[in-house]
């Protein structure tokens, strides 16, 4: 193998890396922008032009502030569980293509860093690893509301996770491969989210649930469990969880416009392959968009409601619309 | 692709009926409750009736993970016939102790296509798949009287072994596959043959595979569990256990190793003697200082399991196999029939609490039910192998086939553990008509009734002419 | 085949050492002024009481339970899903009969209470 191959993966991991890490800290002032401007208020303004290095301002901030544990915590756990957090939310996105094939002077350069005809299935895995750090982290704290934050966010993410799983079947029957590239390429006679858009609401319903964003944020219920499962957490460690969070919010918008809304496909793409990935990005905006106007829109729902809703309309209603798709493409003859 | 359920199709009626009847008995109200075990017992009949008319019809299916032949079939309709009489069993018990849940029905159901699989796999996957569907029910069953302390104990050791076992088993069916790269019987025996297999690991992988059947089957050394459970579980589910999941782990043994194995005979054969030897004089000698008649059952089960381990002996004699798996099998109904007969009397008996369990808590119930008593020697006398009864015929046909064998010292091992076995059943019989004692009150109802009389006339009326149920099990061969 | 998870590889070891550096700058820059206040555990300012980690309610068990027995069953689709086009209608069949299997145990766990959180 040759060194330039590997160089180029890694200039691509560190791409992705970036982009995830920058993704965050951008999310964050993009939320707070935005439900200040729904909120009628002014929101950050102070830190460069159109507050643009408050995202920058904050991780210094953090860097610089003590980090506490506590006496009885288990200290290990308690240190490895937002390391084990954000690493899946880190990586997630490996699979997902930014474009298609680049060609700068005769060098083709694949606009994705790997595209394994197993992609779905990486992320399933993956994203089902972050479960075990919010979990350790509620109960490493030796802290009654980390724990029940903790608890409460592991059942609720793997209830919906079953709803994930199930609207991500969908999208596979339809393409008959679960290969993200070659999933994006399949839509170019039509985004999936015309095919399959019961499997699409599914899959948006369940991410919010899958990263603990309002309404569905009864693991960080602050009115009763204080901050939740990270309730112990300063400085540098409660920054990881909250890269954690923000940078699932844009990895899953990302796996969402790609296997529903087309991926990096947009007008032009013929002519300049290099709009692929802002095309996928302005998809990821919009997405992150429609987080930020669901959490300042609706108030959060009870915990019962919360399980009931997953387990008994979401999951039951991912299984039919999974086994009423493959009905529907057994009897076109596969498409 | 092609899909043709045939092959499986009383599997698929049974467990059709169990996912049926576990939704119906959540939905329809208490009023309806008896309806559970009434279609219960009508699918199985049902099933009896396809598996009956699949005789002869020998064949495989699902992409020859399965093959029915005369052994599953004859195999399948003592399991079928096992069920009916625990549902038999079960309906008056389950209700006086109150347990009365559907459940109880359908996890009988799923246990039982469990065992219709087990007897046509052929393929260890197919093994494996459907020794879980036989066990994990059993497991729920054990621990139905659930606030009852022994019952949840009981429940506990018996998953506890049983989840033990099964990783044993699989370790086995993953050594098979390394050795072999198949998981078929056909595969590996062709492996094998063709000199493709790693030899080691292959006798290793087999040896595995005996363990975790053996722990299933109650085999001396891994029987420790069985008393234990078979004291702390409901009476009906120990009938049950004592028949059905012992009987089914033999025959896929049975057809494993006669269709796979015999190219290590050399090395397994002796290791099934011992077993075999010391399952027969451990069951029967621990068996005597039973005061408990459940316990005392469950070393006289642990004893027969022996007694039809005997027939695996000479699994790689091409010459004699065909008597010895037809001795086995028909051993195994006469056992089948007995026990339910022997398991009735004892469930007709139990009063509330667990009284009437011990055997001095049957002093003089010969001379108050004499028809109760005369029920109970029948059983006993075709446990021990005394003619008239059936049961002298299953010991004289497996006894035969093993002297055919030249195995003459495993056959005086298996007379010597009947003469001391002739003690411990005996104690029963003359403790009910010899003795006076607490006046006990046993349940009249017709369920049990009928099950005591017909299991006492068939042991009696088959051991006068055995021959035609000797002639289907020597029909029952296993087809490669 | 291997050559595709190769870059994730590259990817991952990048993630953890981002990860193990973002928490030591913290270590390294952090102020470590010690009061024993500090490390106890934080309950709104009320005086903590009883011990931190304490009994689950079982709900949370049940629901790990069923989650296992339902995300198998997520997972075995999703290879069914890749080949389906080829099976065609004998794999809707047997996958028609899988669903139902897993239906009337959601059916029963639900009827049964184990969904209902009280």
């Amino acid at each position: 193998m040759e060194p330039g191959v590997i160089l180029e993966w890694v200039i691509k991991s560190v791409v992705i890396l970036i982009s995830m890490t920058a993704g965050f800290a951008y999310t964050t002032w993009y939320e707070r922008k935005v439900l200040a401007k729904m909120q009628v208020r002014i929101g950050p303004n102070r830190a460069g032009p159109f507050a643009l290095l408050q995202p920058v301002a904050d991780g210094i901030k953090l860097i610089f502030k003590e980090e506490l544990v506590p006496a009885e915590a288990d200290k290990l756990i308690f240190n490895l569980a937002p390391v084990i957090t954000v690493i899946p939310a880190l990586i997630v996105t490996a699979v997902v293509p930014w474009g298609g094939v680049l060609d700068i002077n005769g060098f083709k350069l694949s606009l994705a860093l790997t595209d394994t005809n197993l992609a779905i299935l990486y992320i399933m895995t993956v994203t089902s690893i972050s479960v075990y750090g919010i979990t350790l982290a509620g109960w490493s704290s030796n802290n009654k509301y980390a724990m029940l934050g903790g608890l409460r966010a592991t059942a609720q993410m793997i209830s919906y996770e079953l709803a994930l799983g199930l609207s991500l079947v969908g999208p596979v029957l339809v393409a008959g491969t679960m290969s993200l590239g070659k999933i994006v390429e399949m839509q170019q006679g039509g985004w999936f989210i015309l095919f399959q858009p019961v499997a699409a609401i599914i899959y948006f319903i369940a991410i919010i649930a899958e990263v603990n964003r309002a309404p569905f944020d009864m693991p960080e219920a602050e009115q009763e469990l204080t901050a939740g499962y990270h309730t112990e957490y300063s400085g540098m460690k409660f920054a990881l969880f909250f890269m954690a969070e923000y940078a699932k919010m844009v990895a899953v918008s990302m796996i969402g416009a790609t296997v529903f809304l087309g991926g990096y496909l947009g007008p032009f793409l013929d002519i300049a392959p290099w709009l692929g990935p802002v095309w996928l990005w302005v998809k990821v905006a919009v997405l992150l968009f429609v987080f930020i106007w669901i959490r300042a829109t609706s108030p959060r729902i009870r915990y019962d409601r919360l399980m009931a809703f997953g387990w008994k309309i979401l999951f039951p209603l991912a299984l039919a619309n999974v086994l009423v798709t493959a009905v529907v493409v057994a009897f076109m003859g596969g498409k | 692709m092609t899909l043709d359920f045939t092959p499986i199709l009383p599997f698929m009626i049974v467990a059709g009926a169990a996912l049926a009847l576990l939704v119906l008995d959540l939905f329809w109200p208490v009023r309806l409750k008896w309806l559970t075990p009434l279609l219960a017992a009508a699918s199985l009949l049902a099933a009896l009736v396809v598996e009956l008319g699949q005789a002869n019809y020998l064949r495989a299916g699902l992409s020859n993970m399965v093959i029915i032949d005369n052994f599953s079939v004859f195999a399948n309709a003592i399991f079928i016939c096992s069920g009916i009489a625990a549902i038999a069993l079960a309906y008056d018990y389950i209700q006086r102790t109150g347990i009365n849940h559907g459940e109880y029905y359908v996890l009988m159901l799923f246990s039982i296509s469990g065992m219709l699989l087990m007897s046509t796999a052929a393929d260890l996957i197919i093994v494996f798949l459907a020794l879980e569907l036989l066990s994990v029910p059993l497991y729920v069953l054990t621990g139905f009287a659930r606030p009852r302390l022994d019952s949840e104990e009981a429940a506990l050791k018996y998953f506890l072994l049983g989840a033990f076992s099964s990783g044993v088993l699989l370790y086995g069916i993953a050594l098979l596959y390394g050795a072999t790269s198949y998981t078929s019987l056909h595969g590996i025996l062709s492996a094998v043959s063709r000199g493709t297999a790693d030899m080691p690991l292959v006798v290793v992988g087999a040896a595995f595979l005996l363990v975790g059947v053996a722990f299933k089957g109650g085999v001396v050394p891994f029987h420790m569990w069985a008393p234990d459970v078979y004291q702390g579980a409901p009476t009906s589910v120990t009938g049950f256990m004592s028949v059905g999941a012992k009987a089914a782990g033999f025959v896929a043994l049975l057809r494993i190793f006669v269709v796979a194995f015999p190219p290590v005979a050399v090395e397994l054969t002796s290791v099934m003697n011992f077993l075999a030897s010391l399952t027969m004089l451990i069951g029967n000698i621990a068996a005597i200082g039973q005061r408990n008649i459940k316990r005392m059952l469950a070393y006289s089960g642990i004893a027969q399991a022996g007694y039809m381990l005997m027939a695996f002996v000479p699994f790689g004699n091409k010459a004699i196999i065909n008597d010895s798996v037809a001795s086995m099998i028909f051993y195994l109904a006469v056992y089948a029939i007995a026990s339910f007969g022997a398991w009735a009397v004892v469930v007709a008996v139990e009063q509330a609490e667990g009284r009437g369990l011990d055997i001095d808590d049957y002093a003089g119930l010969g001379r108050r039910y004499p028809l109760l008593g005369v029920a109970m020697l029948i059983f006993m006398l075709s446990f021990i192998g005394l003619p008239p009864t059936l049961g002298f015929w299953g010991k004289f046909y497996l006894f035969r086939s093993v002297i055919e064998g030249n195995y003459i010292v495993l056959a005086l091992v298996g007379m010597l553990a009947s003469l001391i076995s002739a003690y411990y059943y005996l104690r029963v019989v003359v403790m009910m008509f010899l003795h006076d004692g607490a006046n006990i009150t046993v349940r009249r109802n017709w369920l049990l009734s009928g099950l005591v009389g017909v299991s006492a006339l068939a042991v009696l009326l088959l051991g006068l002419m055995p021959g035609p149920l000797f002639q289907m099990a020597a029909d029952a061969l296993l087809r490669l | 085949m291997v050559n595709e998870f190769l870059p994730i590889g590259v990817l991952i070891i990048l993630a953890v050492a981002l990860a193990i550096v973002v928490p030591t700058l913290g270590y390294l820059f952090g102020p470590r002024r010690y009061v024993p206040a500090k490390s106890r555990p934080y309950e709104s300012g009320m005086t903590p009481f009883g011990p931190g980690t304490r009994r689950v309610s079982v709900r949370y068990y049940m629901i790990a339970v069923l989650f296992i027995l339902f995300d198998v069953e997520v997972v075995f689709f999703l290879p069914w899903a890749v080949v389906f086009k080829e099976l065609g209608v004998p794999a809707l069949i047997e996958m028609g009969l899988f669903a139902l299997v897993v239906v009337v145990g959601l059916v029963y766990a639900w009827k049964k209470g184990a969904l209902e959180w009280e």
